[in-house]
Parts: C-alpha cells; structure tokens; sequence
C-alpha cells in the first residue's frame, strides 16, 4: 500500500497547464456534443410522448408495436444501436451522410423508449379521481387531457425526464466510436498525442459535470414553478 | 326527472345492481341509505355514467339511454349535461385555484363568455361561503372547505339534478356540518338531489324520499323519512338497530 502511494507520480496526476491550453480544442468538442445532445432531448421527447400514449391504446395493433419497440430499445445498449445505424444499416443500403446524425438518430431513438415510459407512468399516476371529476364536468378526453392530466403528470415527470435529459448528455460520448468529433473524442485525441489521459479525462469529466449541473439548475427551477399548488407540508 | 327502470350492473361475477326501479320527480331530494357493498355508490356512479350498465334504461331530464343496446358516445354526453356529481374524495383539480376549477369546465366545455361565466362561480363560491378563498389552491384547504368547492364545481355547470356520493365520509367529524349546511341550502332551493349517504339524522332532516338498498336491489323506499322512522323490511330495521349500536 505505502509502496503504491509513495509510486504515484504527483506532478502527472493533473497538469493544469495542458488542461487550460486545449481547453478550446475540448470546448470545440462541447458543441458538437451539444448539438448532438440538444436535439436528442427534444426528438427522444416528442417520440416519447407518443410511444407512451400509443403505449396505453386500448387498441392492441398502436399498443404492441411501441411495447415492443421500447422492450428492444431499453433492453439493447446505445453502443450496439449505434453501431447498427452506423455500419449495418449501410449494407441495406441506408448510410448517414453525417456521423453527428447518425449520432442524433441513435441517442434520439434509444432514449424515446425511456421518455415513453416516464410519460405513461407518469400519466397513470394522476389519480383515477381527477379523469372522473373532469367527466362528470362534461370534458371530453381531449379536454380532460389538456386541462387536467397532463398538467398534474408533468410535475410528476419533471424529476425522471431530466435525469434521462443528463443521461442523454453522457449518452453522446458513445457517438465518439462512429468518429464524431465530440468532447469524449477531442479530448482522447489530445490524450493521445500528450499521453496523459488522466489530465484529458479528468477535464472532459469535468465538463460534462458541469452541463448536468446547469441541467439540474433548470430543473429545479421547473419544479418550484411546477409545485407552487402544493403546500409545504409536501 | 329521473326514472331508472330494471338497471343491473355486474363486476366480473359479481352481481352488484340486481334489478333497480325508482323515480325521482324535480325538486325532491331522496336519500340513498344502506350498508357498505349494497350498491349505492355504484348506482349513482350509473347515472352519470361513471359506470355504465349492462341492462336497463336511466332517463334524466329529456334525455333516455337503454343499456340493452351498444352505448353511444352521443349518449353519454347528453345524458351527462343533466346531472352534476360530487364525489366522497372531492377531487378537486389540485393544479387549479378554487376559481379556476369552477370556471375550467363551463369556459372548455360550453365555451360560454369568460366575465358571465366568472361572475356566476364567484357568486357560486359565496353561496358555499368559500369566496375569501378563491384563490387558494386545494392543498392549502381543509377537507370541509375541499367539498364546499367541489359543490360549487358541480353547480355552476347548472345540472338538472346534483348527485352526492357520501360527501362527508372523508371529512373530520368537526367539518360535516358546513358542508351538510350547504347541501340542505341547496335542498331549500328546490334542487333536485340524489344522495348517497350514511348520515341518518340528516336524511331524516332533508330526504323528501329514502330508498334503502341491500346487496344490490331497493329493498324498501318510503316518502319523508319514514323508512328510517318507521321501517317495515326486517332488513331495513337490522341495519338501522346495528346503527344505533354505536
């Protein structure tokens, strides 16, 4: 133990001289990074609304192909999806012009099947009480929808979406192995060229933290304004 | 106002409405009594549709729906905008103020005009005498005041015909006389009620007419409140003397 302690070569551990001079170079990376992970977000939402709604048809031919699609998405790792996009789909004749879409394809569709299930939960755990008070007022499903469910399910939501909104952030760096040129990339290049991956990795760690942060900052915000009916007893 | 004729409902196997017959005429208010599991609630539920029957045919109003036939969704509507429910849990919209959950049906559904629509639940809301708390939302209310809203919720769509189901079993025993209060208000205007309910002093009090249903058919009804004070059914008298018990 003290033999491995005192081996440790302190100065390498973390050169902060390197990190601040390619900290450009990994900012460069960020961007694709958030690019990627932006429209993620917002296709894997949308696509998830919809599978989790088709999720809870009563009729079985909308219900069974979105069970199925969120069972094979949920049960299957990004990577291999990702790989399948990337270098499989092209033997069918099917080729992403860009790797950064076939990036934004594959987080975007892997996700959806995690939304699709927090939007049905989430939908499900209104009480029945609301969608019989909305009937007896007249409302049609629609209206109940709208006015009633959907308000209460998103507070509910909220805290579940933007964990899979930092999952999605982190999921990009998988993109790195169709050659996008992201933080996780950029900085395995700067890694590669200086040999200090403790130093790079750290950094793009560090990085990716602080994006979750700003993402947690927003949800907590979006709570407060969300929980403003509840008093505090809750 | 209302005539149910021959209305059966099952859950699974379990027979729960047998065969119902009753009658209600405008402006009465008629008491439902009798023990847990005899039907009560879901017979209420049936007549708006909350559940829907298997047999037989409930008219409110001018509105006439046969269970023997597929229902329509038309159906369900129409005979719908005849009756306004509250329910032993009010329900009310926890995301919406007390205003906003009176004026969110009516401006939705009946798409009427925003300032008529305001002014009339406002009036509604000092009826129940929830006015100083119209903007709060529900969570911030105590049970009591909860089901004056849900009251006023249901009012002020202007239903034919107001159906309680056990609007006070929810609430703290120091809370059931305001909202009691408001329903006998409500029943002095002529309102034609229907209520489930095991308050026996206030059925006495307010039913023009008491059915009492046990394991899912009518087993007695009477006009006032004789079937309390004078029952003739030896089940009527069992459940009534296994009340006084406590």
């Amino acid at each position: 133990m003290f033999e491995w302690f005192s081996s440790i070569q302190w100065e390498y551990l973390y050169d902060f001289e390197l990190a601040i001079d390619s900290l450009p170079f990994l900012l460069e990376g960020l961007r694709i990074t958030m690019i990627i992970a932006f429209f993620s977000m917002i296709f894997s939402l949308i696509l998830g609304i919809f599978l989790g709604v088709a999720r809870m048809s009563k009729l079985w031919f909308i219900r069974w192909p979105a069970r199925i699609y969120i069972s094979f998405m949920r049960g299957t790792p990004l990577l291999v999806f990702i790989f399948i996009l990337y270098y499989g789909l092209p033997v069918i004749g099917i080729e992403f012009t860009s790797a950064v879409v076939a990036g934004i394809v594959g987080v975007s569709l892997n996700f959806a099947a995690y939304s699709a299930e927090v939007v049905r939960s989430s939908i499900m755990s209104v009480p029945r009480g609301q969608w019989e008070a909305a009937a007896s007022l007249q409302m049609n499903y629609v209206q109940t929808m709208t006015k009633i469910i959907i308000p209460q399910a998103t507070r509910i939501a909220l805290p579940p979406t933007f964990s899979i909104f930092m999952d999605v952030v982190k999921g990009t760096s998988l993109a790195s192995v169709i050659t996008v040129q992201e933080l996780l990339y950029s900085a395995r290049l700067v890694s590669g060229r200086t040999y200090d991956s403790m130093t790079m990795y750290i950094t793009a760690a560090l990085i990716y933290w602080v994006v979750c942060i700003v993402i947690g900052y927003f949800q907590n915000r979006l709570e407060k304004r969300y929980n403003r009916y509840l008093s505090d007893t809750h | 106002m209302i005539e149910v004729t021959s209305l059966k409902k099952s859950f699974e196997q379990i027979e729960v409405l047998k065969s119902i017959d009753f009658t209600v005429n405008k402006g009465e208010v008629v008491c439902l009594i009798g023990p847990s599991g005899s039907g009560k609630t879901t017979l209420l539920r049936c007549l708006n549709l909350l559940e829907t029957p298997d047999a037989g045919t409930i008219t409110i109003g001018n509105s006439t729906v046969s269970f023997n036939t597929i229902l329509k969704k038309r159906e369900i509507k129409e005979l719908r905008q005849y009756s306004g429910m509250v329910f032993q849990g009010f329900h009310l919209f926890p995301h919406k103020t007390v205003i906003e959950n009176l004026v969110t049906a009516p401006i939705t559904v009946k798409k009427g005009d925003k300032a008529t629509i305001q002014q009339k639940s406002e009036q509604l809301l000092e009826k129940v005498g929830m006015s100083e708390h119209k903007n709060k939302y529900p969570d911030a209310l105590s049970g009591g005041q909860q089901q004056r809203a849900a009251i006023a919720r249901a009012l002020v769509m202007e239903p034919e015909v107001m159906l309680f189901d056990e609007p006070t079993s929810a609430l703290d025993p120091q809370l059931v006389r305001e909202v009691l209060k408001v329903i006998e208000g409500l029943a002095n205007e002529g309102q034609t009620m229907v209520i489930v309910t095991h308050e026996m002093n206030f059925a006495k009090r307010i039913a023009d007419k008491i059915l009492f249903m046990d394991e899912g058919y009518i087993v007695e009804q009477g006009e006032g409140n004789q079937v309390i004070t004078n029952p003739q059914q030896q089940r009527t008298k069992e459940f009534l003397s296994l009340l006084e018990e406590d």
